[in-house]
C-alpha cells in the first residue's frame, strides 16, 4: 500500500530534487575514498605509478581510523560515497569497511578491476547490496587485456568477477580507459556490455602519473583519434552535440584557478587520509590525521577553491573551457603547474568543438 | 488495525538519514524493501520515525502527534496506521 508520509522516488529523481535543493550551497553529498594504493594487477596505464607497489612507507588508514571518517562524513551530510582504488578488494578488511559504510546509510559505489571477486564476495554483495558497482576491463581479448595488466590468467578472473555478479544480480557497468594498446577493442568491449545488458562508457583522456611522470604519454590517444571514437559512437556524438549547443562559453568566475564545481559538493580522501578538492587535483591537501574532516571542509577546501588565477592564464578565459579536460589538476600532473595548458586537452577540445557545435553557434 | 499498546523499533536492515531537510530511509539489507528506489518521509512520517523506538507504544506516539501538529486524533491515527502498515510492507519496523 502506498502511504502519503513514505513517498517512494527512484534515486535519480531524488539526486535530481537534492542537488536542487543545495544549489549553490557547499555541502559534501558526495565523497570518494581510496582504500589503498596497492593493486593485484600492473597496468601499463596506471596513473599511481610506484605507489601502486605499497612501498612508499607511508602507513594506510587502519579500519578504525576509516570507521572514524565514515562517521564523520556522514555527520557532515555525505550520502554518496565511491570507494575506489587501487584494487579496494586488496584490502582484507574490505568487507568490513563496506558494511560500516552500508550501516552509516551511505550509497556506496564501488570501482573494482573484478579479479579478486569470489562467490563469497559476490554473495556477500547481494545481501548488502550496493549502489553500484564499476569494473573496468582492459580488452576485450585475453591478449590485449594482459598486455595492458601486465598478470597472466587476470582476464579470465575479471570474466569470472562480472559473471559472478551478474549472476546474482548486482547493478554492474562496464567501463575503460582506451589507450593506443586497446582502442582496437573499444568496440567489442562495448558489445560485449551491450549483450550483458549493463552500461559501458570509455575515457580516452589518459591523465599523467600522480608523481609527475610522464611514462604514460606513449600510451596515449591522439587528439585525432579520440575525436574519431567520438564519432563512431552515436549516442556519444549526440551527447557531445547537445552539449555543444548548451554549455560552451566562458566560466562565469575566470578570475578562479578552480571553474569547475570540486569542492562544492565533492571532496576525495586518498589511503593515507589526505583530503583533496578532487581525485585529480591532490597538489593541496588537508591531512585528516591532524584535524577533523569538517575543518577540512569548511576550512581548508575553500581556501583551495579560491585561488586566483594568474592574469596570464589563458584557458579560464576560453569559451571551450566547459567542454575542455582542463583544470589544475590535470595541468598540474602534466606539467607541473596549475594554469599551465595541456596542449593535448587543448587540441581535443578544439576538434570536438569543430565536430559537434551547431552551425548556428559558429562565430 | 493495530492495537494501541503495540511497541515497534526501527528495523536494523533500513537506515534513516537526514540530509538538509530531507529525511530518507536507505534500505541496506537484500531482504528489505525495493533497493532501487529511496524512501523519503514527510515531515509528519519523519516525526513518527522518530518516535518509533522500541519503547514507545502506538498510543503513545498517537498522543504526541495530536500535540505535535496540532491534528484531530481521528486523523492523526489514520496517519499512523498507515505510515505503520506501510513500514511493515517494507520490513522497516519490527514489531517488539
Amino acid at each position: 500500500m502506498e502511504c502519503s508520509h513514505i513517498p517512494k522516488i527512484s534515486y535519480g529523481e531524488f539526486g535530481k530534487r537534492l542537488r536542487e535543493k543545495i544549489a549553490g550551497k557547499r555541502v559534501p553529498i558526495s565523497g570518494s575514498l581510496e582504500l589503498t594504493f596497492r593493486c593485484n594487477l600492473r597496468c601499463v596505464h596506471c596513473y599511481l605509478g610506484d605507489a601502486r607497489f605499497g612501498i612508499s612507507g607511508k602507513e594506510e588508514l587502519s579500519y578504525g581510523e576509516i570507521c572514524d571518517l565514515l562517521d564523520q562524513i556522514v555527520d557532515e551530510g555525505c550520502l554518496w560515497l565511491l570507494l575506489t582504488g587501487g584494487e579496494p578488494l586488496f584490502r582484507p578488511d574490505f568487507l568490513d569497511i563496506y558494511t560500516y559504510a552500508k550501516r552509516k546509510g551511505l550509497l556506496v559505489t564501488l570501482f573494482t578491476n573484478g579479479t579478486l571477486i569470489t562467490p563469497q564476495i559476490a554473495d556477500y554483495l547481494r545481501e548488502w547490496r550496493p549502489f553500484r558497482i564499476e569494473i573496468t576491463l582492459y580488452g576485450r581479448t585475453k591478449e590485449t587485456y594482459e598486455r595492458v595488466t601486465g598478470v597472466p590468467g587476470s582476464y579470465e578472473r575479471c570474466i569470472r568477477g562480472i559473471e559472478l555478479l551478474l549472476e546474482r544480480g548486482l547493478p554492474l557497468r562496464l567501463k575503460t580507459m582506451a589507450m593506443t594498446l586497446n582502442k582496437h577493442e573499444i568496440w567489442a568491449m562495448k558489445e560485449y556490455a551491450e549483450e550483458l545488458g549493463v552500461g559501458f562508457r570509455f575515457d580516452p583522456l589518459l591523465n599523467a602519473e600522480l608523481d609527475g611522470s610522464r611514462d604514460l604519454m606513449g600510451l596515449r590517444l591522439a587528439p585525432e583519434e579520440v575525436l574519431e571514437l567520438d564519432l563512431a559512437d552515436a549516442e556519444r556524438a549526440d551527447v557531445l552535440r547537445e552539449f555543444c549547443g548548451r554549455a560552451l562559453g566562458p566560466p562565469s568566475s575566470p578570475e578562479y584557478v578552480y571553474v569547475c564545481g570540486a569542492g562544492m559538493r565533492t571532496f576525495h580522501v586518498d589511503p593515507y587520509g589526505m583530503l583533496s578538492i578532487c581525485i585529480i587535483s591532490r597538489s593541496r591537501s588537508y591531512d585528516l590525521c591532524r584535524g577533523s574532516f569538517r575543518e577540512g571542509w569548511q576550512e581548508f577546501i575553500p581556501r583551495v577553491r579560491h585561488q586566483r588565477s594568474g592574469e596570464d592564464y589563458e584557458c579560464n578565459q576560453c569559451e571551450l573551457i566547459s567542454l575542455c579536460g582542463q583544470c589544475p589538476g590535470w595541468a598540474q600532473l602534466e606539467h607541473g603547474d596549475q594554469e599551465t595548458r595541456v596542449d593535448f586537452l587543448c587540441r581535443v577540445a578544439h576538434l570536438r568543438a569543430e565536430a559537434f557545435r551547431p552551425p548556428e553557434l559558429i562565430a | 488495525m493495530s492495537s494501541s499498546q503495540e511497541i515497534y523499533r526501527q528495523d536494523d536492515s533500513i537506515v534513516s538519514r537526514r540530509i538538509e531537510d530531507e529525511v530518507i530511509l536507505v534500505p541496506i539489507r537484500q531482504n528489505v524493501a525495493d533497493l532501487g528506489s529511496i524512501y523519503t518521509l514527510t515531515e509528519v512520517g519523519a516525526y513518527i520515525w522518530e518516535q518509533m523506538d522500541g519503547q514507545r507504544t502506538t498510543a503513545e506516539i498517537l498522543a504526541l502527534m495530536v500535540a505535535q501538529f496540532e491534528v484531530a486524533e481521528e486523523e492523526a491515527q489514520k496517519d499512523l496506521m498507515e505510515f505503520i502498515q506501510r513500514l511493515s510492507s517494507i520490513q522497516a519496523i519490527t514489531r517488539v
